[in-house]
């Protein structure tokens, strides 16, 4: 912790970055998105397992400052995000100033402890717990012990369930949606300016939350998100009916993996997928 | 079960097109009883309705002295408004209303009134200019300010030209520098620039003021040199509205209700509001 | 009016007996997301020491969709139909006392000139039967609003959990007399003094401040730097006007419709979002998340009080607990209570 407030006040007194959007301390162990934007500032950052947010979503959501980079705590999952928004033209690389730390998992109730049972389900099949793309790093990673992934088991129940007991399913699930749009809100690859259930004339998916109006936010946003979500599962938490979105969107990554050998967010270099077109592309699930 | 909600049917008898963009409909409830029951004082406003499309919040834009037809003018500029400029002579709409508080046509009577208009703001002034007109006798001097960006933007044409053929009232009618056709006789400038030329006296009178935040912003130092006094200066506030009730939360200003403690304000109860309308 | 004794059998019992009759029952599900109709006592939940659900129960009076009527288009013309009548009768069964007394707060609104029937019919054909709270977190403060775990407000009656596992039944209004006098055969006679609550294990609710002392600094700041902050990290999503039980706000809307059919509904909307406010022109008078944070805070402790003497907040926390950036309501209180 230490580390980072050190390397916060020198950014911010040297000018290299303008702000830095990091996390700080609230009440018991959890953290919540803290802007630091002057020395003082940067005393109250804290990395923490209770540093759950993917704070990349506000490279899109605060106003770009005037001079100097923004700076951005990112843990390594979360870093997939900053990569897929530069990859997709929406930053510049060289406009961010990437803090990533060295990440030992993080908390799935930000109200618990962290322990065994209080482990983020994203966290459970993390391959860059250490990041492989920073500007400065910190922090050491120590052996963790991981309960066995459930949402991997869900999925295979729910692709192994018959069509009518797919539809069941979510529409139990879909029913619960209040259309408050949270999912969105806080998915850093929801950045279009205009969504498209914000489209009045012609009105292409109801704002009623009726079941219809349901599916047709969920699904729409899920192939959205298809071949380009980075399974920091962001909707998933914050979803005050706990839908479990992250269902979907981990079963279309596993799909674009599976398919097209293609993985969002690995690298500011590699074309997007749903951005190329190449001769040799499986076709055949399209029917 | 009583339901506010639910809209009476209106037929379109008519349909004016004041410039390119903005056109008026005439319209009559289809049921008799309806129309005759149907009363507002100037000022209030009306929830318009295509079925399948969706509300609209605008002025009653006739007067309550002419009730054989009720007149809404609109601009196009989204969705219901695209789908009411679709509509034929003939058609059904969806009107409720009135809704809203009004000008203070009592506490105007017997003083000078000065109407102030810029663009599509014409049409509540309208509504209570024709309502002040045709109890002409009640008021004092009478000046009509009103002025659009060009010559072809100008609503109610005929109208400002029997308000400019009569006697006992002022008329001005004016374009922004540029707007003006070769032939055009009226006065070109800004609105406020016209009121300050044409001095009307903030004696023993109220002036009505309905057009861009920019024009009115600029023509209030005007009015105050004039001597109007500020509670003597009157506005509508239009904010995004969805029930017009009071209900549903969206045209608050401060604690203020557009849709219930408006849409008409003074100047004085203007400057207490916060900053967002 | 009498107070009783009712045994945790003889609820499910009366549950059973009541949906028998026709009623939907209502109460909080067992995975704690929201209230739902049950379908038989065994799906009962009631718990006073649980965290309150994640959505509270306005939407069975304020549904999140509802038709307010329909329409029938030919060339020849236009036909509306009215949305099926509201006739159901309801009993809601272990809420939370700060869900209960949403109802009364969202009745003014409801009813100021304008009288919503939507919204009066469903409270008239409910029977509240609310539960004494024992439950109490960081983000509750219904103690700082005037009222309490077991305020009855918004109640028609309310069960208070016993030592030995019955529940006292207080009766609160002459609807909730009625009710219970048609199930009399599951009561047992009872005095007040017979009142032997548990030991609730959590204390009141940590969150403290002075309501009016938060209204006065409200009057007098709408122009502060203490907003500019709020909205930093706000995403603008609606959650938390969603899961409020006093947050009101809705849009009209037409909707699953075509030309010749289909409904105008009555949604949900919330304040939060950017296009709440955006003027079909461009203009949006809450042009950033500042001002739109700032207006729910100022329309719950300042503008709702202002016309209608009450705040339009119950404390339950829900907002808080659900946001997912960590703002926090109470907190937000407390701050403004010290300046």
């Amino acid at each position: 912790m230490a580390e980072l407030k050190e390397i916060a006040k020198e950014l911010l007194t040297s000018g290299t970055v303008a702000y830095i959007i990091g996390y700080a301390s609230e009440k018991n162990d959890k953290t919540v998105p803290f802007i630091a934007r002057t020395v003082e500032d940067a005393e109250k950052l804290v990395f923490t397992h209770h540093s759950v947010n993917n704070l990349s979503v506000y490279l899109k959501r605060i106003k770009k400052p005037e001079s100097g980079k923004v700076g951005l705590v990112v843990k390594g999952c979360d870093l997939k995000a900053v990569v897929a928004l530069i990859q997709e033209s929406q930053s510049k690389r060289e406009d961010i100033y990437i803090i990533s730390p060295k990440c030992n998992t993080v908390v799935s109730d930000n109200t618990k402890p962290w322990n065994k049972d209080n482990i983020a389900s994203k966290c459970l099949s993390c391959e860059v717990r250490t990041p492989s793309l920073f500007d400065a790093t910190f922090g050491e990673i120590e052996t963790v012990e991981l309960p066995s992934d459930e949402q991997i088991e869900l999925i295979k129940k729910v692709e192994a369930m018959s069509t009518s007991e797919k539809w069941e399913f979510w529409k139990n699930e879909f029913e619960k949606c209040v259309k408050c749009y949270a999912c969105r809100q806080a998915c850093p690859l929801c950045y279009c300016d205009q969504c498209i259930v914000d489209k009045a004339s012609p009105r292409w998916i109801d704002s009623s939350a009726t079941v219809q109006g349901n599916f047709a936010w969920n699904m729409i946003r899920a192939f959205h998100l298809s071949g380009r979500c980075i399974g920091c599962e962001e909707c998933n938490r914050v979803c005050p009916v706990d839908i479990p979105l992250s269902l979907l969107n981990r079963k279309m990554s596993m799909f674009a993996v599976s398919e097209y050998d293609y993985k969002a967010g690995t690298s500011i270099e590699e074309p997007t997928l749903v951005g190329t077109y190449k001769l040799t592309d499986n076709e055949d699930f399209i029917k | 079960m009583e339901n506010i909600y639910k809209p009476d049917l209106a037929e379109v008898k008519e349909i004016i097109d004041e410039t390119a963009d903005t056109r008026t409909l005439r319209l009559q409830f289809k049921d008799p009883e309806v129309h005759k029951a149907f009363s507002f004082k100037a000022g209030q406003f009306g929830e318009y309705s295509v079925f399948g499309e969706g509300e609209c919040t605008f002025c009653i834009a006739s007067p309550p002295t002419r009730m054989e037809y009720i007149e809404c003018t609109f601009k196009l500029v989204g969705k219901v408004t695209n789908a009411l400029r679709k509509l034929n002579v003939g058609d059904t709409i969806g009107l409720r209303g009135p809704y809203g508080n009004s000008f203070p046509l009592e506490q105007m009577k017997g003083k000078n009134i000065v109407f102030i208009s810029g663009g599509i703001g014409l049409a509540p002034v309208r509504c209570i200019t024709w309502n002040v007109l045709d109890l002409r006798n009640e008021f004092k001097d009478i000046t009509i300010v009103y002025g659009a960006r060009r010559v072809e933007d100008l609503v109610y044409k005929n109208e400002l030209e029997q308000w400019k053929a009569m006697k006992d009232v002022k008329t001005y009618i004016t374009v922004d520098p540029g707007g003006e056709t070769p032939d055009w006789k009226g006065e070109v400038g800004f609105v406020p620039s016209i009121v300050e030329k044409v001095a009307p006296s903030g004696e023993n009178s109220i002036a009505i003021i309905c057009g861009p935040p920019i024009m009115i912003k600029f023509t209030m130092p005007v009015l105050q040199k004039l001597g109007f006094k500020e509670e003597n200066i009157i506005t509508t506030l239009e904010n995004r509205m969805k029930c017009g009730l009071g209900k549903c939360g969206r045209c608050n200003v401060g604690n203020v209700y557009v849709c219930k403690d408006g849409p008409v304000f003074n100047y004085t109860q203007m400057k207490a509001l916060p900053d967002e309308y | 009016m009498k107070d009783y004794i009712i045994t945790a059998e003889n609820i499910q019992l009366l549950v059973n007996d009541v949906l028998k009759q026709g009623w939907d029952v209502v109460s909080e599900s067992k995975t704690g997301v929201n209230f739902n109709a049950i379908k038989d006592a065994s799906e009962l939940a009631i718990k006073s020491d649980s965290k309150p659900s994640k959505l509270s129960m306005k939407d069975f009076f304020f549904p999140k969709t509802e038709p307010l009527f329909f329409y029938r288009q030919s060339h020849d013309g236009v036909e509306l139909v009215d949305a099926s009548p509201i006739e159901k009768k309801t009993l809601f069964l272990g809420a939370k006392p700060c869900d209960a007394a949403a109802i009364p707060v969202l009745s003014k609104v409801f009813n100021w000139d304008y009288k919503d029937e939507f919204y009066n019919k469903r409270v008239e054909n409910s029977v509240v039967v609310s539960l004494k709270c024992n439950y109490s977190d960081d983000y509750c403060f219904c103690t700082s609003i005037g009222l309490s775990q077991k305020a009855e407000q918004g109640s028609d009656a309310m069960l208070t959990e016993q030592q030995d596992g019955s529940y006292f039944l207080h009766i609160v209004t002459e609807k909730g007399d009625e009710f219970f006098k048609m199930y009399s055969q599951y009561l047992k006679d009872t005095q007040a003094e017979n009142n032997k609550p548990v030991e609730s294990k959590y204390p009141e609710p940590a969150v403290k401040f002075d309501q009016g002392k938060v209204k006065g600094w409200l009057d007098a700041n709408f122009e502060h730097d203490f907003w500019n902050n709020l909205g930093d990290v706000c995403l603008g999503c609606g959650q938390c006007t969603f899961v409020c039980p006093t947050c009101h706000c809705f849009d009209i809307v037409d909707e699953n419709c075509n030309y010749h059919e289909g409904g105008r509904m009555k949604n949900w909307d919330s304040c939060q979002l950017c296009l709440f406010t955006k003027h079909a022109s461009g203009h949006n008078p809450r042009d950033g998340q500042t001002k739109r944070y700032r207006q729910r805070i100022q329309h719950k402790f300042k503008y709702y009080e202002d016309k209608f003497n009450e705040v339009l907040c119950t404390g339950c926390g829900r907002c808080t607990r659900g946001c997912g950036v960590g703002i926090d309501i109470g907190g937000i209180m407390e701050r403004i209570d010290k300046f």
